[in-house]
């Protein structure tokens, strides 16, 4: 695993973390989603206006999106996950090997997105009996973060899914 | 595996008295087979109560959508098959994500009520909270700095350390503490919105960067165990009515073989010459009227027995006298003039004192601010320091 601050600039976002590993390293342990979303969230967060309130958001943003990336990926290739800031938003760069059904389920899981309707979406998924839909995870970014989404190729068979999220408007 | 570590990320706990479920810590099971175990509490604690079934999730810091659906699911069925009984929710708007998360469910069901716990309810100290409190603590701190810089390395303070100042109010002290001491992390909490945005405005005028000034309830953190070197909270027990539950939580954040830090007055023993008598008599009716709103402006000399009660070591203890001949009469006459304007004012009235007991009230205030301008004149207020070492 390679976790390090990355100094480097993503066009007018500023790099702050950058973490990769094999995928099937990331895939063999469910407690990483938990532990790499609250690492982010800690060590991002400490200059934000309130830094506890923060980091709560934002770890509970996170882990959703790598709670989605474990259970739909291709068994190998790299998995990275970066974060990027400008100004009062984050935004979350999370570069996934796929196979040609995961590929599908993110570009339509984030056309949807760019539909309308989504709460409604959102919340009858939640109350909906028997498993979750696999895009619940990103449904709640959109619908309680305000998440803005979108998806392009990346080398070799990878997608990156780049959500960008403002959470600091949500503080009194 | 898995569910081990689940085990002891989150707790969850029935109160009968209360009728109340507490859920706790960090909820991101895989899937939602794992949370049997809560939802059977849930069920059996909800079939055991009559009127309102309360769930607490105060301190549920974490909680992914498998575990909200597997919540949010026997919630709904149990308010179905209960249609006597109301659910009460409370959340804290600490957390941020929960009152909105759980408030999808009154919409799926009224009789599902989610309240925000916030500062509300400690409606005794809301004075102390508002604007006009700024300048007095601003010159409070100003004139206890004088003495507690070089007290603070005798109870354990020490350069580099990191440090967590609780009850921070307008921050002054953690800025204090930062350019004196240059811990390598400094926590201030408080649960005063007004006093933290003051403290952000004055850190960013400053360009003192590094503190991270925190929104939360001293009595309930959301700050992990054991974190911080150095704990201080000052001039805060005083005004609590249960000072023991935020010692403990004092504790509880503090690293073992740190330091826990309090300041607390015993304000009956303010004094002052000339007119010792008028002075005397209105800080003992000062002590008398913090204790009707459930306030112990007396908590100084009770410090030691408090840490001692909350499992300290190594406890120290020692008081100092910020007085008119430390260097800033001025500042002492500011601060005790706002004193009264606070008190005399604002705290009397509320308590509903006649106009005779006002005057006579102002007047040891006055006295004791022309004892300190007094060319001859001393006056003083008393401060007790107390500090604990937790057990390693
Ligand atoms: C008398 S002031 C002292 C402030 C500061 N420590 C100082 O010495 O200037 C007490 C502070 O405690 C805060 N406070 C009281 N109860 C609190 C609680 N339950 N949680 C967090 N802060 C609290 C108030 O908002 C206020 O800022």
């Amino acid at each position: 695993m390679n976790l390090g601050a990355a100094p480097k600039d993503a066009g007018e976002h500023a790099e702050l973390l950058e973490f990769d590993m094999d995928m099937d390293g990331f895939a063999s342990n469910w407690a990483y989603c938990d532990r790499l979303s609250t690492y982010f969230a800690r060590m991002i967060s400490h200059n934000r206006s309130d830094s506890l309130l923060y980091s709560n958001l934002f770890s509970s943003a996170l882990n959703e999106l790598l709670e989605t990336v474990y259970r739909l990926h291709a068994p190998s290739g790299r998995f990275v996950c970066s974060v990027a800031r400008r100004g009062a938003s984050e935004r979350i760069t999370l570069t996934v090997p796929v196979d040609a059904q995961t590929a599908d389920f993110y570009r339509s899981a984030v056309s949807v997105l760019n539909d309308g309707d989504l709460a409604s979406r959102y919340h009858t998924a939640l109350f909906t009996d028997g498993p979750l839909q696999p895009n619940i995870g990103l449904l709640e970014l959109a619908v309680d973060y305000a998440a803005r989404f979108s998806i392009e190729p990346a080398d070799g068979n990878a997608i990156r899914l780049i959500a960008d999220l403002k959470l600091e408007e949500t503080e009194a | 595996m898995i569910a081990d570590t689940l085990v002891q990320t989150y707790k969850v706990s029935f109160d009968e008295n209360n009728q109340e479920l507490a859920l706790s810590g960090s909820m991101r099971p895989e899937h939602g087979a794992e949370m049997e175990a809560c939802i059977q509490l849930l069920e059996r604690s909800i079939a055991s109560i009559r009127g309102t079934f309360y769930i607490n999730v105060k301190r549920l810091v974490r909680l992914n959508n498998v575990a909200f659906h597997a919540l949010a699911g026997a919630l709904l069925k149990a308010a179905d098959e209960r249609p006597d009984v109301r659910i009460s929710i409370v959340t804290s708007s600490v957390i941020g994500w929960s009152t909105k998360k759980f408030g999808t469910l009154s919409a799926k069901n009224p009789r599902i009520a989610v309240e925000e716990y916030d500062s509300e309810f400690y409606p005794g100290q809301s004075f102390l909270e508002e604007g006009g409190f700024v300048p007095v603590l601003r010159t409070q701190t100003k004139l206890t700095w004088k003495h507690e810089r070089s007290i603070l390395p005798r109870h354990g303070l020490t350069p580099g350390a990191t440090m967590a100042d609780i009850c921070c109010g307008i921050g002054d002290f953690a800025v204090l503490v930062a350019k004196e001491f240059a811990p390598s992390r400094i926590v201030a909490l408080d649960h005063s919105k007004s006093s933290l945005a003051y403290a952000r405005q004055v850190a960013s005028e400053f360009d003192i960067g590094g503190i991270e000034y925190i929104y939360g309830d001293a009595a309930e953190m959301l700050l992990e165990d054991g974190q911080f070197d150095f704990v201080s909270c000052r001039h805060a027990l005083q005004i609590f009515n249960k000072p023991e539950m935020i010692v403990d939580e004092l504790v509880r954040i503090c690293k073992p073989g740190g330091r826990v830090y309090v300041t607390n007055e015993k304000i009956s023993q303010c004094l002052g010459e000339p007119r010792g008598p008028s002075i005397q008599w209105t800080y003992e009716q000062l002590s008398k009227l913090f204790a009707d709103f459930d306030m112990d402006l007396e908590f100084g000399p009770k410090s030691y027995q408090a840490l001692q009660k909350a499992g300290l070591e190594d406890i120290r203890i020692e008081s100092f006298m910020v007085t008119n001949r430390d260097g800033d009469a001025q500042a002492f006459a500011d601060m005790v003039m706002a004193w009264e304007e606070m008190f005399a004012g604002g705290m009397c009235e509320k308590r509903g004192d006649d106009a005779a007991f006002v005057e006579k009230f102002r007047r040891g205030f006055e006295d004791h601010i022309a004892a300190a301008l007094h060319p001859g004149g001393y006056a003083g207020w008393p401060v007790w320091v107390a500090s604990g070492r937790k057990p390693q």
